[in-house]
C-alpha cells in the first residue's frame, strides 16, 4: 500500500477551557447566567419562565401553549403588529415556544439594539394586554394546528409515546392540548394562568453576547426590576402507574412507512449516572456508527436512520428509540431493535467505550462555537440545576466512568419495560406480530385504548 | 464592514483541483468542505436521483477505508460530517479540532481517487434501500410531501435540468446498477470538477502542502459539458389538482423567474419577505391575521444555476375554498404592483437580511460552505459584502416593478386537496 494512503495519526490532544460563566440573582428571584463572547456584534438570550404545560395538563391541556401564543398579541399599549414591527425594525429575531416545563422567549439582537430589544421583551413579559379580538384568532389557529396533527405520523407517534409511558402523570399530555380541551379555554383562563405563573422566581435568563456581564445585568435590572416573585410554591403530584401492555398501534391505513417509538421512563437527570448513560447511548444509538444505526440502516437498509437518546425534562427523563421504516419491514425492524436491546445484557466492549470517550472528548469544543450553542448550554445548567463549573469538569467526569458502570446501565436498559408505539398501516404488519406472539393494542391519537 | 471581508488564497493544483484556504483562529477548529460541480441537473431522465444516491455511496468506504469507517474516523477525531445534494452541486463537509486536519484531507482524497474498486453490489443494494426509505420518510409519507416534485415536473419545460426532483423517482432509484454508479463517478468526480475549501485555525502554507500531499496523485479526466437551459416563460396557466391524505386544502402558485444572482433575483427575494416574512407582512396580515382564512402563508424566490421560480404557498382554514385564498393573494400582489411598498417595509426587510448575514458568520462550517457557494456561482469566494450590497441597493420602486412583472406572468397553480372518504 502507498504510505500516503494509511490513516494519519492525531498528535497533541487539544485542551479546552470554557470562558467564565457569570451568575447573578436579583432580589426578586430572577436568575441570570451570562457568558461574554466577542466574536460578533450579537447578543442572544433565552428567557425561561417555568409555566409550561405541566401546570395545565391535568386540568386544561393547551392552556400554557395558548397563553404563550397570546402573550405577544399586544402589550404595554402596543398592538400585536406594532410589537412585531418593533422587533423586525431592529433586525431582532424573536421567538416564543412552549414545552412541558417552560415558556421560552428567545431573542437574538445586534449588540447595538439589545437595549431596545429588551425593552420590547419586557413589555411582552410584564405587560401583556390579552385583547379579546386576538384571542379568537389565536385559539382558532391552535385548534387548526391540532386538527393538522392527523396528517403527521411523527407528531402522532410522539404524542402517543408520551401518553403510553407517562400514563396519568403531568408529562403525559401534549403541549398543544386536545381540540376538546382547547375549545373550552376562555380569555379569563389565560389571564389567570399568566397571573399565577409568570413570576420572577420561576424565571431565569441564559445569555451570551459581546457586551460585558455588568452591562447586561444593568439592562436586565432596568427592564425587569418590577417582575414580581410568587407568593407560594406550586407542588405537582408526581405519580406514575405504567401500563402492563407492550405494543401499541395507531392505524393509519394510507401510510407507506411505519413510524416507530420505543422507550420507557428512565429517570431524572443526575450527576451519578448521567455520564454512564450518555456513553452507553453513544454506543447504542446516539450517533451514526451506533449499534442501532449500523444494524437497521447500514446492514439491513430498513430505514433512512434510527437513533436513541436519554431525554431529560426538568422533573423526569425517558429513554427513546425513534425511527421510521418502510411498512413491510415493520416487524423485522422491531425484532432487530429488541435484539439489540437484549444484547446489551452482555455489556459493551472496551473498544466501543474507548471510541465513545475519545469521540465525545475531542468533539467537546465544537459544542461552544455559536451564540445559540452557548445559550442552550447555559440553559441546561439552569434547567437541571447543575454546578457552574459543570462544563470545565465535564471531560474529567466523562473519562472517569468505568466499563462496569456503563455495563450496569446497559443491563438496566436491556431489562427495562420498553413500550413500543407503531403508527402505520396496521393490516400490512399485524399478522407478523400476532404470529410471533405479540399482542397489538390499538389506540387513538391521544394514546387511549380503542 | 470588515466583518464581511474575508481573506483567502486560491490555488489550482496540476490535476485541476481548486483549493481555497481561509484562516480564522477564533477557535481551534478546522472545516473542510468540498463541492463537486454535479447535482441532479446533470442527470438524465430515467436515471433521476443518481447524483444523490452517489453521495450516499461516497460514505460506503473507499480502497483504504472500510465500510462504515469513514464516519467512524471523523467521529473518533472529534468531528462532525455530512454531505448534501442539490440541483446544482454535491457537497461533503467535516468540522474537527484543528489538530486533526489530516484525517478529513486523507478521507476526502481517498474517496476522490480510490472509490471505484471498493464499490460492490451489496453496498449498492443497501444504499438503494436506505435512499428509498429516505424518499418515503421525507416525501411520500409527509403531508403535502409530493408538492415540490409535482411543481418542478410541470413548471419547468420537458428535459429542463430542474424538471425532476433531486431525490429521484422511486422506479429510477430501484433501477440503478453498479455500472451506473461507476460511470457517474468517471464522468463527474474528477479533481478538476471540484473545489476544496479548508477554513479555520490553519497555517496556510502547511495546509497547502498537506492538500498537495493527499490530492496531487489523483488523475483528472474530462467531464461532460453542463446541461443546456434556456430562460422560459409559460405560454398559458397550468392548473393541477392533487388529492392527498391531508385535512386542509393547500394552494401553491409558481411563477418562472430568474437564475441565481441574475438581475432581479434579489428583488424577488425581497418581495417574498415583504409578502410573507413577518407577522405584519402583506399576505400574512391579510390572510392569517385580519381575515383568518389561511392557517399559514409563505412566499419565496427559489433560484439556481439553471433556473428560478417564485412561489406562494398557503393553507386554507377549515371551510375556506382555495379560490378565495387565491383571489386575496392576487389582490395583494396588485396592490404592491400599483401602489408600491413603504420605506418602513423595506427597512424591516433590509435589517432582517443584515442581521441574518451577521448571524451566519458564527459557524466555521457555514463560512467554509459559503466560500464554496460564492466561488461556484460568482467565481469569487469573498463575496459576502458584495452580496449584502446586492440586497441593500434594492429600492422600493424595484420591488414594485418585479411585483408588476410577476402579475403579468403565466403561472402554475397546484391545489392539494383532501381525499374524500
Amino acid at each position: 500500500m502507498n504510505s500516503l494512503r494509511t490513516k494519519p495519526e492525531i498528535r497533541n490532544e487539544l485542551k479546552f477551557q470554557l470562558g467564565n460563566i457569570f451568575v447573578k440573582e436579583f432580589p426578586n428571584g430572577l436568575k441570570i447566567l451570562y457568558l461574554q463572547k466577542d466574536k460578533l456584534p450579537l447578543v442572544r438570550l433565552n428567557f425561561f419562565i417555568e409555566s409550561g404545560s405541566k401546570f395545565d395538563s391535568l386540568s386544561f391541556p393547551g392552556l400554557a401553549r395558548l397563553t404563550a401564543a397570546m402573550i405577544d398579541e399586544g402589550a404595554g399599549g402596543l398592538t400585536s403588529l406594532e410589537l412585531s414591527d418593533g422587533f423586525d425594525l431592529l433586525g431582532t429575531d424573536f421567538k416564543i415556544s412552549t414545552d412541558n416545563d417552560f415558556i421560552v422567549f428567545s431573542l437574538q439582537s445586534l449588540a447595538e439594539n439589545i437595549g431596545r430589544s429588551l425593552e420590547l421583551l419586557s413589555l411582552v413579559i410584564l405587560k401583556p394586554d390579552f385583547p379579546l379580538a386576538e384571542f379568537e384568532r389565536e385559539k382558532k389557529k391552535l385548534l387548526v394546528n391540532i386538527l393538522q396533527l392527523k396528517d403527521d405520523p411523527e407528531r402522532i407517534a410522539d404524542q402517543i409515546f408520551d401518553k403510553i409511558i407517562y400514563q396519568n402523570h403531568y408529562y403525559s399530555l401534549p403541549v398543544s392540548g386536545y381540540s376538546d380541551s382547547v375549545e373550552k379555554i376562555t380569555l379569563q383562563d389565560i389571564k389567570n394562568f399568566y397571573t399565577n405563573s409568570f413570576k420572577a422566581d420561576r424565571s431565569f435568563l441564559a445569555a451570551a453576547g459581546n457586551i460585558t456581564p455588568e452591562e447586561f445585568y444593568q439592562l436586565i435590572e432596568k427592564y425587569f426590576q418590577n417582575f414580581v416573585p410568587s407568593a407560594s410554591k406550586v407542588i405537582l403530584p408526581d405519580k406514575l402507574n405504567p401500563s402492563d401492555k407492550k405494543v401499541f398501534v395507531y392505524n393509519k391505513p394510507e401510510s407507506v412507512q411505519t413510524e416507530i417509538r420505543a422507550g420507557y421512563v428512565s429517570g431524572k437527570r443526575n450527576m451519578k449516572d448521567f455520564f454512564a448513560k450518555h456513553l452507553l447511548n453513544t454506543i447504542f444509538g446516539g450517533q451514526f456508527n451506533s449499534r442501532l444505526n449500523s444494524n437497521l440502516r447500514e446492514r439491513n437498509g430498513y430505514t433512512y436512520g434510527v437513533s436513541s437518546q436519554f431525554a431529560y425534562l426538568k422533573d423526569s427523563g425517558y429513554f427513546l428509540i425513534s425511527t421510521s421504516v418502510n411498512t413491510e419491514n415493520t416487524f423485522p425492524a422491531i425484532k432487530e431493535i429488541l435484539n439489540e436491546l437484549y444484547k446489551l445484557n452482555d455489556g459493551v466492549t472496551t473498544d466501543e467505550l474507548t471510541f465513545a470517550k475519545t469521540s465525545l472528548t475531542r468533539k467537546f469544543p465544537l459544542n461552544f462555537e455559536t451564540y445559540r450553542q452557548l445559550t442552550s448550554n447555559l440553559s441546561a445548567l439552569a434547567i437541571q440545576n447543575l454546578p457552574v463549573d459543570y462544563f470545565n469538569s465535564y471531560l474529567k467526569n466523562l473519562n472517569a466512568v468505568s466499563i462496569d458502570e456503563v455495563n450496569s446501565e446497559a443491563e438496566r436498559l436491556s431489562q427495562a419495560d420498553i413500550k413500543i408505539i407503531l403508527v402505520g398501516n396496521k393490516d400490512l404488519f399485524a399478522d407478523e406480530f400476532l404470529k410471533n406472539g405479540y399482542e397489538l393494542v390499538e389506540v387513538d391519537e391521544k394514546g387511549n385504548e380503542k | 464592514m470588515s466583518l464581511f471581508n474575508l481573506t483567502y488564497t486560491k490555488t489550482i493544483l496540476e490535476n485541476g483541483l481548486e483549493v481555497i484556504l481561509h484562516r480564522d483562529d477564533s477557535l481551534p477548529l478546522v472545516a473542510v468542505n468540498i463541492w463537486y460541480k454535479v447535482g441532479s441537473a446533470n442527470e438524465r431522465k430515467g436515471k433521476t436521483g443518481l447524483a444523490h444516491l452517489f453521495e450516499h455511496m461516497m460514505f460506503q468506504g473507499s480502497e483504504n477505508v472500510p465500510k462504515e469507517m469513514h464516519f467512524k474516523y471523523i467521529q473518533e477525531a472529534g468531528g462532525i460530517l455530512n454531505g448534501s445534494t442539490s440541483f446544482d452541486r454535491t457537497n461533503y463537509y467535516e468540522k474537527l479540532p484543528s489538530n486533526a486536519i489530516e484525517i478529513p484531507l486523507w478521507l476526502e482524497s481517498d474517496r476522490m481517487g480510490f472509490l471505484l474498486n471498493a464499490l460492490d453490489e451489496e453496498k449498492l443494494e443497501n444504499q438503494k434501500s436506505v435512499v428509498i426509505n429516505e424518499r418515503l420518510e421525507r416525501y411520500d409519507n409527509q403531508p403535502y410531501g409530493l408538492a415540490w416534485e409535482i411543481i418542478v415536473k410541470n413548471l419547468f419545460p420537458e428535459n429542463h435540468p430542474y424538471s425532476w426532483p433531486t431525490i429521484g423517482f422511486k422506479e429510477d432509484i430501484e433501477s440503478f446498477t453498479l455500472e451506473d454508479v461507476r460511470s457517474f463517478f468517471k464522468s463527474f468526480y474528477s479533481p478538476s470538477n471540484a473545489t476544496l475549501v479548508v477554513a479555520g485555525d490553519i497555517d496556510q502554507s502547511e495546509t497547502l502542502a498537506l492538500v498537495r500531499k493527499y490530492f496531487n496523485e489523483i488523475p483528472s479526466y474530462e467531464t461532460p459539458a453542463p446541461p443546456a437551459s434556456v430562460d422560459f416563460q409559460l405560454s398559458e396557466n397550468i392548473f393541477i389538482e392533487h388529492r392527498d391524505n391531508v385535512q386542509l386544502p393547500r394552494l401553491y402558485l409558481a411563477f418562472p423567474t430568474v437564475k441565481s444572482y441574475q438581475p432581479k433575483d434579489a428583488e424577488f427575494e425581497i418581495l417574498s419577505d415583504i409578502l410573507s416574512g413577518s407577522k405584519n407582512s402583506r399576505l400574512n396580515k391579510r390572510l392569517v391575521f385580519d381575515e383568518q382564512i389561511a392557517q399559514d402563508v409563505s412566499a419565496f424566490q427559489f433560484s439556481g444555476k439553471y433556473g428560478g421560480m417564485f412561489m406562494i404557498v398557503s393553507t386554507a382554514k377549515p371551510g375556506i375554498k382555495i379560490s378565495e385564498l387565491k383571489e386575496k393573494i392576487f389582490e395583494e400582489l396588485s396592490s404592491v404592483s400599483s401602489n408600491g411598498i413603504t420605506e418602513t417595509e423595506l427597512t424591516k426587510t433590509r435589517n432582517g437580511i443584515k442581521s441574518n448575514f451577521i448571524a451566519s458568520m458564527q459557524n466555521l462550517d457555514n463560512i467554509a460552505d459559503h466560500l464554496n457557494h460564492y466561488n461556484f456561482y460568482l467565481n469569487e469566494p469573498n463575496s459576502f459584502e458584495w452580496d449584502i450590497n446586492r440586497y441593500m441597493s434594492v429600492q422600493t420602486e424595484n420591488v414594485k416593478d418585479v411585483c408588476y412583472e410577476l402579475l403579468n406572468k403565466k403561472y402554475l397553480e397546484l391545489n392539494i386537496t383532501p381525499k374524500e372518504n
